[in-house]
């Protein structure tokens, strides 16, 4: 198989170190075989406690009210969907690294996409839960769902971009919890047998799902990847695509633009490789997988940084050149007053966006930048601060001063309960992620063994050799090593 | 009347059964001081404790498991004659006020008065109605209105009895040896209770207006008229001089004088013609945003401006010196005009100054306005009251020579120029009795209170103008222990009669039968013949001339009191619709503030930036005036005399009037002086104090400048709209042709959507501009047929208003000089049910969606409460209940948040049994999470329809009409099926096609609402009206921006 999937030698190792199968096994099963450390611990709790005020600001708003909320009658969504669509956002790494690039055979990805797939997964359930929280009636939103019903003909209303929302993101998520959790069965396979304690056992044993290795599993594993592969890669596209038609569709000047669906997944990508980096390079410290993640795989994320990067740059001035050369008064005044005036009351919002998105993330044409990993946690915490600030930018300095001077808003500030929700869905997050990275491994142990006879250090040393042997040297020196 | 009762303890024995039913749980549970101090050291030490928190439990356990009293309302066992459960009644009934009269019918739907509308058989008032006569009606469910009669012991007011107190006050009258009995009213306009008092042996009558008219009666009876006010006829008037009269909003009979003035002002558009008002003024009044031409002066030069036109117009007076360029030629060209107008002009002041009065009446002489533009042969009985009267009685008062006085409708206690005078000289006056129904600050004072009937359970009758008499008829049985007051006068002057028999033996007597008393109280209005008038004479202009040009003309600040359209004199305060009203030109509830001009703020060092805009909170000065001062904090608007400053009077009332009432604003009567014959309601010489913070105003609309945006408002001059008839079709039919290019099918071409038939009816609403001066009446009207909920200054500080219908107002400035105003424009906005409705397609439940009607309309009990709808609005009118402003919610026991949006008192006020009698059965109260907007009050068109249908007949033009059209004096607001080529809607549009416009049509969202554009009778030619949108974007907008810096400076 190896040979199959002939990699040329300028390209760098993936896995670095000596390592064989078994150092592979132990390296990524000892974080979660070993007893958690103090800083997991209290990583833990600080995600737990943040978990625990979100879900008090949560139920302060449910019981008294969106005027919990500072939102008013010209600004209808402000932080909340803000963060729907930044969450959503980030949602996007994962299943790009595990659909798009497996199906591009791009080898490196094994080595993050585990992570990046639970975090994918972790990010659409706190985007989920802005949506549902919003509503002024809760308790009501099982309306959304097309379901049958005994009030007549009364049916979802199918012309409403939010419906489209619930059906995208329903689906996205599906789709990318069975990726992942099937991606995710050779490894609990793996875990239960190495498991010592009767309830790792049959912890491990009931998640894996009677994984045995037999051929005819990985044969279907191999195909199941294939097939969820296919549908998550449209499905990358058509989320953000979709979450961009809950502005596009509207009337509102600034969210009513018609390159909305190709800009919001560009940035999508892009918050979503920032927000793995942030995980990332800490993760790979702290359970010491550096020989796994290498900074080749921080390299090269932070190429697809700088495209993605770039190209929301030039959608970001190409909507202001159409805002201009639309000649509509409406959404001109919404670019030139409401964003680019920086004494206007939200300018300075627009010039963050600009400052994170599109100015920052060009220090990334330099190879020692892009290699520099305090640069890189810098610059990921500072692009998903500049995303943030792109849909802050969107939603609320559009609305605020629309069509009717006399419904222009007053200041909009958040209140305690809407940051509440926001830390709340970081407790989430990070909660899961902690419980993720204690209980599961972390990098796909399967997955990197596939690619550790062709990118591994050692291995690829010792291709060197093998490049200059004929074919038959090869076969019978080396033929015995398959299936080791 | 018909008595409902339940048991016979309530019909043999009211007293006693209403005493048992409110003492049935009198005790109350021994946690005596523990609230302060802490369990430890409460006097329940900690077993008790555990006791009470044991017996709570069981108890709450028990209380929990136990159903709650299910309350039902018990059906009629004999069906009364004529009430039919859920049928509205209409009685023909009249709202007084302090003078203030408006014939109204009330409609009453099962028992209870909910909403007032105008009489339509009143052709005085036209049906019409203003703000503060659709508010009234909840004045009737005010938890603050008092409940039984009182005596003061020692500090207390104590309850008593009506027997009890005609025993002693009546005795303590006639023990009086000699000292007077005075009877302090307000304006008293209703001839059986003139009748009442006459008869009353040795009682004096004393008439104190809040805010007087004096000046104008003395000037009158100076120029021969006796002292009366006229009739004053808006609608012959070709020129309209405002002196400072807020004749729209505040001035004499607003309601009247607008319907006469809106006649003058619609447009005919095959003969463009319409009158022309200038307005003279210090501040910018309501009726100063309507003006043509506005000119301002300080408050002191009022009496000089008076002379100089004088001078001006015939000469008989030396003109006095004016230093303002812009006044002095303004005077001349409003003097030519009038001139060439005469006959046809009409010149009216708001001064309560008797010589500039005299003056004026010497204008209106010149003028030709007597016999043509004012009518003496039916003059007016709104405003009676004599300042010098008043004074004299205070005097008397602190002489000890008043022994009783009794006090109805006036409260000098808060509104006299020198009110500590009025207090001190009233506790030496030794049987003090008010009438009041509510506990006002003068009430407080008095040793007995005998609260009066609302006038919706009162008899009465009410003389607006002579020979014109609206009758009151009780809606409601009294909902409290109350009594006329004038019973009270009839028993102690020996009559034993009550009032309502009294009043029909009066009629009958005048009418000569009963039929006749009976068919004028079910028409509500009696119209009989009027004066004789009266004639002119000049003999007192030289004395009043030479007084006014010894008044000096003020060099430091100076301070104008003026009324809101709202609050009134005061008497609206307590009413939390009337608070809640956005004044028509600052847009701010809740409050009252310094109205200061652009360039006193430049010299105050205001900053208008974006910190001033965009965050409520404004800074607060101290004005003094002599020993009077008060903090407010400022309120910058443009077209304000230099140095002059406004205040609205009725603010800062008492703390027994309630907290909807107590908490607004500061009370600016102390302000006024007696200047030796009349009271002024201004102040020269302010000083004024930075105090160094900010308070918060609440305003419903923050920005004032339209920013040239073309197709919201349409806006143009007479004679750019003479010049150019067609600006508003031409840009029409040529977005028509843009939308329409390849099929000609303009509605369906540019969406994506079908376009769904409307074979039947189609609702449609016309607006003309300008007919609409911005008075609000629609808006509370709105509210009242709506069930609209009031947030509070709290949640409006937080722009969650719930309005559905709302006054947009947008300042017309100078390009170069903001403060330069050349108009305003007034805009009502509500839901336009567009057809191709942007707010329908993106609810995702189809919670609001369109009846085959054309009626965008909100499933409340569908509705999830996304806000995507909100947001797709371009008009903002849809409004979202944040909280739980109505009670209605799921959830109990939540409009007690603490840390976030904390509710005001008056949401808990409008959420009270009593309260929420008032609220419309026909129409759904919205619970908190869900969305509502205006809904053409579809209840109205469809019980139309029902009617229509029942009575087995087309539906007519005019059977429906919506709460807003109704309650519009002007009739700016037109409804009615569009289908139908006759009706009243149909016919505005078709006759006004080149006023006629949609807000925002290049959006193609289809409204149904038209507007129809804004003249203003002036000469100046507005280049580029033609077509504003496309080529003129970019000029409108780039000099908004420029101006938008110059006021950030």
């Amino acid at each position: 198989m190896g040979l199959l999937r002939y990699e040329s030698q300028v390209r760098p190792p993936l896995v670095d170190g000596d390592k064989d199968y078994h150092q592979v096994t132990e390296d990524i099963c000892r974080p979660v075989e070993a007893k958690p450390s103090r800083l997991w611990w209290i990583g833990f709790l600080i995600s737990v406690a943040l978990l625990a005020f979100g879900i008090l600001s949560v139920t302060m708003e449910v019981i008294y009210g969106t005027g919990q909320w500072n939102l008013n009658k010209t600004i209808g969504w402000g932080w909340d969907i803000t963060n729907f669509v930044w969450w959503v956002g980030i949602g996007h790494a994962g299943t790009l690294i595990s659909a798009i690039l497996l199906l591009f055979r791009q080898g490196w990805r094994t080595g993050v996409n585990r992570a990046a797939e639970a975090m994918t997964i972790f990010a659409v359930m706190c985007a989920g839960q802005f949506p549902i929280w919003h509503m002024g009636r809760v308790w009501d939103a099982f309306f959304v769902l097309p379901y049958g019903n005994t009030r007549g003909p009364l049916w979802v209303n199918f012309n409403s971009p939010l419906l489209w929302d619930v059906f995208a993101i329903s689906t996205y998520f599906t789709v990318s919890l069975l990726f992942w959790y099937s991606g995710l069965l050779p490894d609990l396979a793996t875990l239960r047998d190495r498991a010592k304690l009767k309830w790792r056992k049959m912890f491990y044993g009931v998640a894996a799902f009677g994984w045995t290795g037999s051929t005819k599993h990985w044969q279907r594993h191999e195909a199941l990847s294939l097939v969820l592969a296919g549908l998550s890669t449209p499905l990358v596209l058509s989320v953000h695509t979709i979450v961009s038609f809950d502005f596009a569709t509207s009337v509102v000047p600034g969210w009513h633009t018609t390159i909305f669906p190709p800009y919001f997944v560009a940035g999508a990508i892009f918050s979503g490789f920032a927000m793995v980096q942030t995980l990332l390079v800490v993760t790979r410290k702290v359970l010491a997988l550096e020989e796994y993640i290498t900074l080749e795989h921080i390299e090269v994320m932070n190429k697809v940084i700088i495209l993605t990067g770039s190209i929301v740059g030039i959608a970001y001035l190409t909507e202001l050149f159409m805002a201009w050369y639309s000649a509509s008064p409406y959404e001109w005044y919404a670019f030139k007053e409401n964003r680019l005036n920086l004494s206007s009351p939200y300018g300075w919002s627009y010039w963050i966006m600009m400052g994170c998105n599109v100015l920052s993330p060009q220090i990334f044409w330099f190879r020692k930048m892009r290699r520099n990993l305090v640069l890189t946690f810098f610059m990921s915490i500072l692009i998903n601060i500049g995303m943030w600030f792109e849909r802050f930018v969107i939603i609320v300095t559009s609305v605020y001063r629309d069509y009717l001077p006399s419904a222009w808003s007053t200041y909009y500030a958040p209140t305690i309960w809407e940051v509440g929700f926001y830390m709340g869905t970081f407790g989430l997050f990070f909660t899961c992620y902690f419980l993720f990275s204690k209980f599961f491994p972390v990098i796909a142990l399967a997955e990197i063994k596939h690619i550790l006879k062709k990118n591994g250090k050692n291995y690829k040393e010792k291709m060197d050799e093998v490049e200059k042997e004929s074919l038959t040297e090869f076969s019978e020196k080396h033929g015995h090593d398959h299936g080791a | 009347m018909n008595k409902y009762w339940q048991s016979f303890g309530e019909v043999n024995d009211p007293d006693n059964f209403q005493k048992k039913v409110e003492d049935e749980f009198r005790e109350e549970l021994p946690f005596e001081d523990m609230d302060s101090k802490g369990l430890l050291d409460a006097k329940s030490p900690r077993r008790d404790f555990l006791k009470y928190l044991g017996f709570s439990t069981a108890a709450a356990t028990l209380a929990a498991s136990c159903k709650t009293p299910v309350r039902k309302a018990i059906p009629f066992a004999n069906k009364p004659e004529n009430i039919i459960p859920g049928e509205a009644k209409y009685y023909a009934t009249t709202y007084v006020q302090d003078g203030d009269v408006v014939p109204i019918l009330a409609k009453v739907r099962d028992g209870r008065p909910i909403k007032i509308e105008g009489n339509d058989l009143s052709l005085f008032t036209n049906g019409g109605t203003t703000a503060r006569a659709q508010a009234s009606v909840l004045d009737l469910y005010d938890t603050y209105r008092n409940r039984f009669p009182t005596r003061k012991v020692g500090d207390k007011h104590e309850e008593s009895t009506y027997e009890f107190l005609d025993k002693t006050i009546g005795e303590a009258i006639a023990g009086l040896a000699g000292k007077s009995v005075v009877l302090l009213t307000s304006s008293i306009v209703s001839p059986s209770t003139k009748d009442i008092i006459s008869k009353f042996a040795n009682l004096k009558h004393v008439q104190y207006d809040a805010v007087s008219y004096s000046g104008m009666l003395e000037a009158n009876e100076a120029s021969g008229f006796g002292k009366k006010l006229p009739s004053y006829n808006f609608g012959e008037a070709k020129v309209i001089v405002g002196l400072g009269a807020d004749f729209l909003g505040t001035w004499l009979s607003p309601l009247e004088n607008a319907l006469g003035y809106t006649k003058g002002r619609k447009i005919n558009e095959k003969n463009p013609e319409m009158s022309k008002h200038y307005q003279f003024e210090s501040h910018l009044s309501t009726t100063g945003a309507s003006a043509d031409e506005r000119i301002t002066h300080r408050p002191s030069e009022t009496g000089a401006v008076a002379l100089a036109l004088l001078a001006a117009l015939d000469g008989s007076v030396v003109a006095p010196a004016i230093a303002d360029a812009k006044l002095k030629a303004g005077i001349v060209k409003v003097a030519a005009d009038l001139k060439a107008n005469s006959g046809k002009a009409l010149v009216v002041s708001g001064s309560n100054d008797v010589n500039v009065q005299i003056i004026v009446n010497a204008i209106n002489n010149a003028v030709g306005a007597y016999g043509t533009t004012i009518d003496w042969t039916r003059p007016v009985n709104y405003r009676q009251g004599i300042d010098k009267d008043v004074k004299a009685l205070v005097a008397d008062m602190e002489a000890g020579n008043v022994g009783a006085l009794l006090i109805y409708g006036a409260n000098p206690a808060y509104d006299y120029y020198d009110a500590a005078k009025f207090k001190s000289a009233l506790a030496k006056v030794k049987v003090t009795v008010s009438f009041n129904e509510r506990w006002d600050e003068t009430t407080e004072l008095c040793g007995y209170n005998l609260p009066t009937h609302h006038y919706l359970e009162s008899w009465g009758d009410a003389e607006p103008k002579t020979g014109i008499t609206s009758f009151i008829q009780p809606t409601i049985y009294p909902l409290f222990k109350t009594r006329p007051y004038q019973t009270s006068l009839l028993r102690w002057s020996g009559n034993a009669t009550d009032y309502d028999s009294y009043l029909k033996t009066y009629w009958a007597a005048r009418l000569q039968s009963d039929d006749a008393y009976n068919k004028a109280l079910q028409d509500g209005i009696l119209v009989e013949a009027g004066g004789a008038g009266a004639t002119y004479s000049s003999a007192s202009v030289a004395a009043a001339a030479s007084a006014i040009a010894s008044i000096k003309k003020g060099v430091k600040t100076e301070v104008v009191l003026y009324q809101k359209v709202s609050i009134g004199t005061g008497t609206g305060a307590t009413n939390p619709w009337l608070q809640e009203l956005p004044d028509a030109i600052t847009k701010a509830t809740w409050d009252n503030y310094a109205m200061i001009s652009m360039a006193k703020a430049k010299e105050l060092g205001v900053k208008l930036d974006m910190d001033y805009e965009y965050y409520p909170k404004k800074p607060v000065f101290k004005f003094t005036v002599g020993k009077a001062e008060v903090e407010l904090p400022i309120l910058v608007i443009p077209g304000m005399n230099a140095d002059t400053i406004a205040i609205a009077v009725g603010y800062g009332r008492g703390e027994k009037l309630g907290k909807t009432a107590s908490g607004a604003g500061k009370n600016v009567y102390p302000f006024t002086s007696f200047n030796g014959n009349n009271v002024d309601y201004y102040a020269a010489d302010v000083t004024i104090t930075d105090m160094n913070r900010k308070e918060k105003i609440a305003q419903t609309q923050i920005h004032n400048s339209y920013e040239g945006r073309v197709e919201v408002v349409r806006e143009t001059t007479l004679a750019t709209f003479k010049k150019n008839p067609n600006a508003i079709p031409d840009y029409r039919t040529e977005m028509t042709e843009d939308y329409a290019k390849k099929t000609s099918d303009f509605r369906r071409e540019a969406t994506l959507y079908p376009d769904h038939g409307q074979p039947g009816i189609k609702w449609g609403m016309a607006i003309d501009m300008n007919a609409c001066y911005g008075c609000g009446a629609c808006v509370v009207a709105c509210h009242a047929e709506n069930n609209v909920s009031v947030v509070g200054k709290s949640e409006v500080l937080r722009y969650h208003d719930m309005h559905w219908l709302r006054i947009d107002r947008y300042f017309v400035s100078d390009n170069e000089n903001p403060d330069d105003l050349k108009g305003v424009v007034f805009q009502p906005m509500m839901c336009q049910h567009c057809d191709n409705a942007p707010c329908e397609n993106v609810c995702p439940v189809a919670a609001t969606n369109h009846s085959s009607e054309g009626i965008n309309q909100m499933a409340y009990n569908r509705c999830i409460g996304t806000r995507y709808c909100a947001n797709n609005c371009p008009f903002k009118v849809r409004r979202f209940n944040w909280s739980d402003y109505t009670g209605a919610d799921s959830f109990a026991h939540n409009q007690d948040q603490e840390l976030v949006g904390k509710l005001d008192p008056v949401i808990h006020q409008m959420n009270d049994e009593l309260t929420r009698m008032v609220l419309n059965p026909d129409v759904t109260v919205r619970s908190r999470g869900v969305m509502e907007k205006c809904s053409f009050c579809v209840q109205r068109t469809q019980a139309a329809k029902l009617k229509a249908k029942k009575e087995n007949r087309v539906l007519a033009d005019g059977d429906a009409k919506t709460a807003c059209q109704q309650a519009c004096a002007g009739d700016a607001i037109v409804f009615g099926n569009v289908h139908d080529k006759a009706s009243a809607v149909s016919k505005m549009r078709e006759e006004n096609t080149q006023r006629s416009f949609y807000v925002l049509e290049q959006l193609h969202v289809l409204p149904n609402v038209t507007y129809l554009a804004k003249v203003r009778n002036t000469d100046e030619i507005i280049e580029d009206a033609h077509h504003g949108g496309e080529e003129k974007h970019e000029g409108a907008t780039v000099p908004a921006a420029e101006k938008k810096e110059e006021a950030n400076h």
